[in-house]
C-alpha cells in the first residue's frame, strides 16, 4: 500500500536539471551575442553622444565618459548647425531627389515587371537577361556620357537630373524584384480575370498591383535607403549646386572644417535619422526585399 | 443556341514539336455537360483553355454558337471558367470576386447586387460574402469560384478539374451539387478531369483523350460497353480491365487461343471474331474484373481460366482478387462469400458476351456481324452522333 | 434530339492550316501596344541613362581628354603607368580578397548563433541596422572610432586599457628627461652609471629635464650618500637648482623616488635590483666582491599608450628594399584593414539576413535524419547544413565582391586626407580622373572597372536563368 504512494523520487526533478542545463549550454551563446550586440552598437552610440558634446569636451575625453555625466551633455550643436550649416537647405534638396526617385522607380519597375511576366513578345527572356546584366553595371560607367547629355538638355546640375540617374540605375534592380514576386502571382488569377472581361491595365490595376503591394513596399524602401545614402551621384552632379543634399553637404563639411567633430558628427546624425526611422519602421519589408534581391 | 465545335483544332506550344491536340474534332450540343477525360498530358486541358480563348490555336476552328471564335479574346466569348485552383483573386472580398465580371461589364449597381446575392443564395455563401477567400475553407472556395461564374449567366461554363483539389469525402458532394448546378441553369458545360469515375457520374457524354487524339466521344454507357480501343478499355472502369494477348488456333469446331503454355475454349461473340482472323493470328481479349466469377454460372458460352490466387483484398460485398493467368497478372472481382484464399488454384468464369475483342497490332476493338453488340462508332467521327437524350 | 447548325460549321479541308503563323491579327497588334505601353518606360530611360552611356563610356576610353581625338590604348598604357592607378588595383584586390570570406563567415557563425537565442529578432536588428546608414556617415562614425588619442578613439582607449596593464607606464615618463651627470642613456631606453663601483662604494646619478610639478609628491630633499659595508648605495636625484653644480647635490635639490634600480656585475649582467626611496638614496645589501654598475630601468620612464595610427599608411608587409612599382603592388597599408573592419560592420548583417534565410529554408529532416543517423552537432552541420548552404553562400559572395569593386563613399568619408592617396581604390582614382575633367582617362578608368564586374555578370545570368 505504502508502495504506491510513494513517488518516483527521481522522475519529477528530471525536467528541471534538463532545463538547468539548457540554460547552461546556452550561456556562452548569449554571452557571446551580447558581447557582439554591444560591439555593433558602440559606433553609433559613439556618434550620437559626439553630436551632444561641446567640441572642447571631444578633445578632453572620450565619449563614453559623457555617458556616466549625461549632464554635460548639450543640444547646443544642433542648435547652431541647424542657424549656419544650410542643413535645412540640404535636407529639403535631399527630399526633393529620393521621394521622386523613390515613386518613379516603383512605378515604371512595377509596369515592366508586368510585361515580363504576364504579357508574351518575342525577346522577353533576352531583355529579362540584361535586365540581369545591368543589375551590376556600375554607377560610374555611365558619369560621363551622362553628364555630357545633361549638358545638352540642360539637367547638368538640377535636381531632375539627379532623381532620373537614380531611377535608371535603380530600375534594374527594382525590376528584377517585381519580376520574382510577380512571378509568384498564380497565372491563373489573370486569366481567371482575362475571361471575367478585364483588360491588360485592369489586370495590372485590380490583379497584380494590389498583390504585389508587399514587393511594392519593399522596393520603395530599398528604392529610399539607396538614393538619400548617395554620394556619387549627388557629387558628380550636384557638387555646385547652391544647397547640395545632405551627404554632399558633410562632404563639403568635412573638407572645409577639418577636424571640427562637433559639426560633422552633429550633420552626419541629422543625415541617418529618417533611414533610420525608415529602417525601424519598415524593417520586415527591408529584410524581405534583401531576401527577394538576394536569393533567388 | 450555343453549340461548341472544335474543328479540326490543332495546338502546337512549339513550333515542330509533337501538337498537345491533335485534329480534335467535337461537337457539344446547348445545355449538355460533356466531360473531356484522359490522363495527364492528354491535351484535355490545353483544349479546354484554346475554348476560353486562353492560348492561341494552331490550326483549324473553334466556334461558339454561329461564331468563329478563334481570335476573340476570353471576354468576348460568353464563357466562364472555373480553374483547379479556383483562381480567387485573394485580396477581394468574396462578394467582389463575384461581382468582379460583371463589374467590368459596367452592369447597373442594382442587378450586379442581386446578381451576386441570387448566386450566393444557390450556392449557400450568403454568410461569406464579406470574406476574403484565405478565411474560407476548400468546399467553400470552390464555392465561390463557382457562383463567379454563375453570376455571369455565360452561355457556357468551363471547368478545368474543379473537384481535384477536395477531400474524397467532399468531391463526391461536390459532384452531385455541380450535377444539381446543371439540371437548374441547364447551360452548357465542358468539365476536364482525369478521374474517369468523375467523368462516368457527371457527364451526359464523355471524349476520351490520349496524347492529344480523341479516342472516343460517347455516352458512359457506351464507353463502358463498346470502348474503341484498348486505351479506352483500359481507362474505363475501375479497377481497369483486364488484357490477354494469345495467338488463335481453330481446329474446326473450337477456337482456342493459346497464351503462353495455357491453352483456352473462347465461345460465343469472341470465338466468332477469332474465326473470322483467322488460324495463327494473334487476338487480345479483355475482360473487365468485376465480370468474373468463380461459381460456374453453368451457361454455355462459358469462358474459364485456370488461376492461382496471390493476393485477396477484402471489399466489404466483395474480394478483389488478384491472380496469375498464364504468367500474367489478372485481377478479379468476386462476391466475398465465394471465400477465395490467398494460394487457391480456381477456375475464373466469365459470358463470352462481356469479352471484349481487340487487334494487338492496331489496338483497335473488333467488330463483327453480331447483332448482339452494336457497331462502336469510327474512332475520330467527322461529327459526332448526337448524344442520347435525357440520360440523367 | 439536339442538333449542331453544322451550316455554319463548314470543316475545313486537312491538313487545318496554322493560323498562328498567319501574320499578326488584332490580338497580336493590341498586345505589341501593352508590351509598348507597360515596357517602354523602362526601356527609355535605360537605354538613355545605362546602356547608351556604358556603351559610350567604352568608346571614350580610347579618346584623349577633350573627347576628339582617337589615341587607342594610351589611356591604357598611361593608367597602368601610374603609382595611383597601381595602388588602387592592389586596394581593389585586397579588398576582394579579403572582404567576402569574412563577411560571408560572420554571416554564417552570426545566423548559426542567433538560431539558439531566444532574442535573435533584436540581435538582428541591430546587427543589421548600419545596412541603413550611408556609407558615408559610416566613414564619419569609425573616423571617431579609430581616433589615435586613446582618450577619444575607442578602439585605442580599449587597447591602451590593456596595453598599460601589461605594462604600467613609468613614474618618470616625461618627454625631457635625461642623464647629467654619473649615467649616460643607452639605447635600450635605460640609463647606465659610467662609474664602477665596488662593494661600500657609492654612486651619484644626477637627472634633469624634470618639471617641479612632474616630481613624484612626498620627494624629499637629497643627501649625499654614504657608503655601507658588503653593499652598493647611492642617490638618484634631480641634478636642477639655481645656481646649481653638475654632479652636485646642491641644496634643496630633490631626490628622486620610486626609481628601479638594477645591480650589474660589469659585463655579466644584472645581480640585484632595488627601489630608490624619498630622498632618491638606494642601497643593494650583502654584494659580493667585484666590480659593478648600476642601471635606471627603462621602465621608469616608460610613457603610457599613445595610441595607433589606425587610419595611417604604415605597411603590415614588408617593403623595404623593394623598387616604386613593387612598393605600390605590395604594400598592405594598415588603414585598408580598418576600412574592412567598418565595411564589415556594415554588411554582416546582410550576410546573417541572407544566410539565416537559407538556414530557415533548410528541410528539418534532413538535419534530423543526420542525427537519427548518429552525427554530431558538429558533423551535422559540416557535412549537411554547409553544403546545403553552399547556394546561399555563394550569393552572399558574390554580392560582397560586386560591392567591394564599386567602393568609394566609405573611403571618402573615413580616410584622412593624410592617407587618401594609399587607400586609392579604383571607383574613386575614376571620380578624381572625372572632376579633373579628364574624360578620356576617367572613361578608362570606368571601363576597367566594368570589366572586373563582368565575370560577375556571366556567372549571376547562369544562376538566375538556372
Amino acid at each position: 500500500m505504502t508502495a504506491i504512494a510513494a513517488p518516483a523520487p527521481e522522475a519529477p526533478s528530471a525536467p528541471r536539471w534538463a532545463h538547468l542545463r539548457r540554460i547552461l549550454k546556452s550561456t556562452p551563446v548569449n554571452v557571446l551575442l551580447v558581447a557582439v550586440g554591444l560591439l555593433w552598437l558602440v559606433p553609433t552610440v559613439g556618434l550620437l553622444v559626439t553630436s551632444f558634446r561641446p567640441a572642447a569636451d571631444y578633445f578632453a575625453s572620450g565619449w563614453w565618459q559623457a555617458i556616466a555625466h549625461p549632464a554635460v551633455l548639450t543640444v547646443e550643436n544642433y542648435r547652431n548647425i541647424l542657424h549656419t550649416g544650410g542643413i535645412g537647405d540640404a535636407l529639403i534638396t535631399t527630399v526633393l531627389i529620393t521621394v521622386p526617385a523613390t515613386l518613379l522607380v516603383v512605378l515604371i519597375a512595377s509596369l515592366g515587371a508586368y510585361a515580363l511576366v504576364f504579357l508574351r513578345w518575342p525577346g522577353r527572356d533576352w531583355v529579362f537577361v540584361l535586365l540581369v546584366a545591368l543589375m551590376v553595371v556600375p554607377l560610374q560607367m555611365a558619369l560621363i556620357p551622362v553628364a555630357t547629355l545633361y549638358g545638352h538638355l540642360g539637367l547638368y546640375g538640377t535636381i531632375p537630373g539627379v532623381v532620373l540617374y537614380h531611377v535608371a540605375f535603380g530600375l534594374p534592380f527594382a525590376i528584377f524584384l517585381m519580376r520574382n514576386f510577380y512571378s509568384g502571382i498564380p497565372k491563373d488569377l489573370l486569366e481567371a480575370a482575362r475571361i471575367d472581361g478585364a483588360n491588360e491595365w485592369m489586370m495590372f490595376r485590380r490583379i497584380v498591383l494590389p498583390l504585389g503591394m508587399p514587393a511594392l513596399a519593399s522596393l520603395a524602401i530599398f528604392q529610399f535607403l539607396w538614393v538619400w545614402n548617395d554620394l556619387l551621384v549627388a557629387l558628380s552632379f550636384l557638387g555646385a549646386y547652391p544647397h547640395p543634399p545632405l551627404t554632399v553637404n558633410i562632404f563639403n563639411k568635412l573638407s572645409e572644417f577639418g577636424t571640427s567633430i562637433d559639426v560633422i558628427s552633429t550633420a552626419s546624425f541629422i543625415s541617418m535619422i529618417i533611414p533610420l526611422v525608415v529602417f525601424f519602421a519598415f524593417q520586415r519589408y527591408f529584410v524581405r526585399g534583401v531576401l527577394a534581391g538576394a536569393v533567388k | 443556341m450555343s453549340n461548341i465545335t472544335f474543328d479540326h483544332l490543332i495546338k502546337r506550344y512549339t513550333p515542330g514539336a509533337a501538337p498537345a491536340v491533335n485534329d480534335l474534332n467535337l461537337q457539344i450540343s446547348d445545355g449538355e455537360f460533356l466531360v473531356l477525360v484522359g490522363p495527364s498530358g492528354c491535351g484535355k486541358t490545353t483544349a479546354l483553355r484554346c475554348l476560353a480563348g486562353l492560348e492561341d490555336i494552331t490550326g483549324g476552328r473553334i466556334i461558339i454558337g454561329d461564331r468563329v471564335v478563334n481570335d476573340l479574346p476570353p471576354k468576348d466569348r460568353d464563357i466562364a471558367m472555373v480553374f483547379q485552383s479556383y483562381a480567387l483573386y485573394p485580396h477581394m472580398s468574396v462578394y467582389e470576386n463575384m461581382a468582379f465580371s460583371i463589374r467590368l461589364r459596367k452592369l447597373p449597381k442594382e442587378e450586379i447586387d442581386q446578381r451576386v446575392r441570387e448566386a450566393a443564395r444557390i450556392l449557400d455563401l450568403e454568410r461569406f460574402l464579406q470574406r476574403k477567400p484565405g478565411e474560407l475553407s476548400g468546399g467553400q472556395r470552390q464555392r465561390v469560384a463557382l457562383g463567379r461564374a454563375i453570376v455571369r449567366s455565360p452561355s457556357a461554363f468551363l471547368m478545368d478539374e474543379p473537384l481535384s483539389n477536395l477531400d474524397a469525402k467532399l468531391r463526391v458532394q461536390t459532384r452531385a451539387e455541380i450535377a444539381r448546378l446543371h439540371q437548374r441553369l441547364e447551360t452548357t458545360i465542358v468539365y476536364v478531369t482525369h478521374d474517369q469515375v468523375e467523368a462516368m457520374t457527371m457527364g451526359d457524354r464523355i471524349a476520351v483523350m490520349r496524347e492529344g487524339i480523341l479516342q472516343q466521344v460517347g455516352t458512359p454507357q457506351d464507353l463502358y460497353q463498346t470502348p474503341n480501343n484498348l486505351f479506352v478499355g483500359g481507362f474505363i472502369g475501375s479497377p481497369s480491365m483486364n488484357f490477354l494477348t494469345g495467338t488463335v488456333s481453330s481446329d474446326g469446331g473450337s477456337v482456342r487461343l493459346k497464351i503462353e503454355s495455357l491453352d483456352i475454349a473462347l465461345a460465343g461473340r469472341v470465338a466468332e471474331l477469332a474465326r473470322t482472323r483467322g488460324n495463327g493470328s494473334s487476338l487480345t481479349i479483355g475482360v473487365r474484373p468485376e465480370h468474373f466469377d468463380t461459381a460456374a454460372p453453368g451457361a454455355a458460352d462459358t469462358m474459364r481460366l485456370p488461376a492461382s490466387v496471390d493476393v485477396v483484398e477484402f471489399l466489404g460485398n466483395e474480394d478483389l482478387i488478384h491472380t496469375t493467368v498464364a504468367g500474367k497478372d489478372v485481377v478479379a472481382m468476386v462476391p466475398s462469400v465465394r471465400g477465395v484464399k490467398v494460394g487457391d488454384q480456381l477456375e475464373l468464369h466469365v459470358l463470352a458476351s462481356l469479352v471484349h475483342a481487340f487487334d494487338p497490332q492496331t489496338e483497335l476493338a473488333l467488330t463483327g456481324s453480331d447483332g448482339a453488340r452494336p457497331a462502336p462508332p469510327p474512332a475520330v467521327p467527322a461529327q459526332a452522333p448526337a448524344p442520347a437524350a435525357g440520360t440523367d | 434530339m439536339a442538333t449542331v447548325p453544322v451550316a455554319a460549321v463548314e470543316p475545313l479541308a486537312r491538313p487545318a492550316p496554322d493560323v498562328a503563323t498567319g501574320g499578326p491579327g488584332r490580338g497580336r497588334f493590341r498586345n505589341s501596344i501593352a508590351v509598348g505601353l507597360f515596357m517602354g518606360p523602362a526601356a527609355i530611360v535605360l537605354g538613355a541613362i545605362v546602356v547608351y552611356p556604358t556603351v559610350d563610356t567604352i568608346i571614350r576610353s580610347f579618346f584623349d581628354k577633350s573627347g576628339n581625338t582617337f589615341v587607342g590604348t594610351n589611356n591604357y598604357r598611361t593608367l597602368f603607368g601610374t603609382t595611383e592607378m597601381l595602388i588602387a588595383i592592389r586596394n581593389n584586390a585586397i579588398w576582394v580578397i579579403v572582404f567576402p570570406f569574412l563577411v560571408t563567415f560572420a554571416g554564417l557563425v552570426f545566423a548559426v548563433l542567433t538560431e539558439r537565442i531566444r532574442w535573435a529578432t533584436a540581435f538582428k536588428t541591430v546587427v543589421f541596422m548600419p545596412m541603413a546608414i550611408s556609407l558615408f556617415a559610416t566613414g564619419v562614425i569609425w573616423r571617431i572610432v579609430y581616433e589615435t588619442d586613446p582618450h577619444r578613439g575607442v578602439i585605442n582607449s580599449a587597447v591602451g586599457t590593456i596595453v598599460d596593464a601589461v605594462h604600467p607606464p613609468g613614474l618618470y615618463a616625461l618627454p625631457n628627461i635625461k642623464p647629467i651627470s654619473g649615467l649616460a642613456a643607452q639605447p635600450d631606453g635605460s640609463m647606465l652609471s659610467n662609474n664602477t663601483v665596488q662593494p661600500g662604494g657609492t654612486l651619484k646619478l644626477g637627472l634633469t629635464g624634470i618639471l617641479p610639478e612632474n616630481i613624484p609628491p612626498g620627494a624629499q630633499d637629497a643627501h649625499a650618500p654614504s657608503g655601507a659595508s658588503g653593499g652598493v648605495s647611492g642617490a638618484v636625484w634631480r641634478n636642477f637648482s639655481p645656481g646649481g653644480q653638475i654632479g652636485v647635490i646642491g641644496n634643496g635639490e630633490k631626490g628622486l623616488p620610486g626609481m628601479h634600480l638594477t645591480l650589474l656585475r660589469d659585463g655579466n649582467g644584472s645581480v640585484a635590483s632595488t627601489t630608490s626611496v624619498a630622498d632618491g638614496s638606494f642601497r643593494f645589501n650583502d654584494v659580493s666582491s667585484g666590480s659593478y654598475r648600476v642601471s635606471v630601468d627603462s621602465s621608469n620612464f616608460r610613457t603610457p599608450f599613445g595610441g595607433t595610427n589606425w587610419l595611417g599608411i604604415q605597411s603590415l608587409t614588408p617593403t623595404s628594399g623593394l623598387g616604386s612599382t613593387a612598393r605600390s603592388l605590395l604594400t598592405i597599408p594598415l588603414v585598408d584593414i580598418s576600412e574592412i573592419i567598418a565595411m564589415l560592420w556594415i554588411w554582416s548583417g546582410f550576410a546573417m539576413v541572407v544566410i539565416g534565410a537559407g538556414l530557415a529554408a533548410l528541410n528539418r529532416e534532413v538535419l534530423e535524419a543526420a542525427k537519427v543517423d548518429g552525427a554530431n552537432e558538429w558533423q551535422t552541420f559540416r557535412k549537411i547544413t554547409l553544403p546545403l548552404l553552399r547556394p546561399v553562400l555563394i550569393v552572399v559572395f558574390i554580392t560582397m565582391i560586386i560591392n567591394v569593386l564599386k567602393i568609394f563613399d566609405i573611403i571618402l568619408g573615413l580616410v584622412p586626407d593624410s592617407s587618401q592617396h594609399e587607400a586609392n581604390v579604383i571607383a574613386l582614382q575614376m571620380w578624381h580622373l572625372y572632376s579633373r575633367f579628364d574624360y578620356g582617362l576617367s572613361s578608362a578608368v570606368a571601363v576597367v572597372l566594368f570589366v572586373l564586374v563582368v565575370p560577375v555578370i556571366f556567372f549571376n545570368i547562369r544562376r538566375i536563368r538556372g
